[in-house]
């Protein structure tokens, strides 16, 4: 498991889609630079495209860690 | 012969879980996101169908069925589909493919939308639908891919040659495909290959469904309402309803090979709410327009139907009003 220091942490497990990529817009939004946002994400689809849009935005993917069946916790700095 | 539907929706689940085909997102990420990946596959797989299709009907495989016009339907049909997509949180494939996938949320979509058009085919809602039907205008035609009596397309309304507007369309699909650049996505069925598969299979599916006595190509909301009818009447399902069937196993065999099923349950249950009205507006709306995003869209923009025009562009309006309105902050 990763160790940041992880500064917000948002669960979108379960969510419609693309609820789980607007909200880790929302919360990065409300970020300062340098922090750590944690997005808990259990669908195929999200992991290909959410790291895509963040990057796009100019933050950092830090790392994806699959935490179980389908489950995957993404890490992104804020740039 | 019904039962070839099967295997076809086996294959189209597949590939659509695999390549991760939605049309709701390939609308809305173009105005939300800026992102381009699905859109482009959307382009691409229209502008193959449209050689594929019309040179299957050329060599008399099959014979094309542009839907007639109906200008109230379409339009207002067309965009209360986009506008429920969004809140279903899928397309009609989309929430088709991800009730395989176990998104618990595409499940009450999916059988609120079938509920939907079912009522508005021959139930509760089926007034206005009939009476809209007065509208429906079909022209003649020589043309031989063309049964002779045909909803309007590109080419009987100028009457020209089908292929004239067909390779100038995919023409510049294809240039929009290629010429263009395109949003990154690491999916492992990337956009070409899955717009290659689908063009190859949908002359297939209009062959075997023609066959079985169903003279069009792939679609859903014909589908969910004969599943509907097999279930509630003695009616028995055709050859769309057993697509359905192979759609959902089919994306689910993937998903479990991909270890991507999951049971999916949102944390606020009002999210069911708000997909089964999402997928009662989808059905009402696809039986008004006469089509959803695959009958209309992926299968009839490519027979250039003028209907199927005038549909696909009020589904993307609907999808981008409400896409506004819930998601631009």
């Amino acid at each position: 498991m990763a160790n940041y220091d992880v500064t917000k942490a948002i669960d979108v497990r379960g969510e419609v889609c693309p609820v789980p990529d607007v909200e880790t817009k929302r919360a990065l939004k409300k970020m300062k630079s340098g922090e750590v946002l944690e997005v808990w994400i259990d669908y195929a689809m999200s992991k290909e495209r959410i790291p895509e849009a963040v990057k796009n935005l100019g933050h950092e993917i830090l790392s994806i860690e699959e935490t179980g069946t389908s489950e995957w916790k993404i890490y992104i700095k804020v740039k | 012969m019904a039962w070839t539907g099967l295997v076809i929706g086996l294959i189209f689940g597949i590939i659509l879980q695999r390549g991760r085909v939605c049309f709701n997102s390939a609308f809305r990420d173009i105005m939300l996101f800026k992102d381009n990946y699905l859109i482009k596959l959307a382009a691409f797989v229209i502008g193959l169908q449209i050689i594929t299709l019309l040179l299957a009907a050329q060599v008399g495989w099959i014979t094309l069925a542009p839907k007639p016009l109906n200008l109230f339907g379409n339009i207002i049909g067309g965009y209360i589909f986009g506008l429920g997509m969004v809140l279903a949180g899928g397309c009609a494939s989309g929430v088709t493919y991800r009730s395989g996938e176990g998104m618990t949320t595409a499940w009450f979509a999916a059988i609120f939308y079938a509920l939907g058009a079912y009522a508005t085919k021959g139930g509760l809602f089926s007034g206005i639908a009939n009476w809209s039907k007065q509208f429906n205008i079909s022209v003649d035609t020589t043309a031989s891919v063309y049964p002779a009596k045909t909803g309007p397309t590109l080419a009987t309304i100028f009457n020209i040659n089908p292929w004239i507007p067909a390779l100038i369309v995919a023409a510049i699909l294809f240039w929009y495909s290629f010429g263009t650049k395109t949003t990154e996505r690491p999916s492992k069925l990337n956009w070409r290959w899955a717009a290659i598969l689908i063009a190859i299979l949908s002359p297939i599916a209009w062959i075997t469904s023609a066959a079985s006595g169903r003279n069009y190509g792939l679609g859903i909301t014909g589908g969910w309402v004969s599943l509907f009818e097999g279930l509630l009447t003695t009616k028995g399902i055709n050859w769309e309803g057993f697509s359905i069937i192979g759609i959902i196993i089919g994306a689910m065999i993937s998903a479990i090979l991909a270890k991507e099923f999951k049971l999916r349950l949102p944390k606020n249950p009002k999210t069911y709410l708000q997909v089964m009205i999402g997928g009662l507006m989808m059905g009402f709306g696809a039986m008004l327009a006469g089509g959803c995003n695959v009958g209309h869209f992926l299968t009839g923009l490519p027979q250039l139907a003028i209907s199927s025009i005038i549909a696909s562009a009020f589904f993307v309006l609907g999808n981008w009003t409400m896409a506004y309105i819930l998601f631009r902050k």
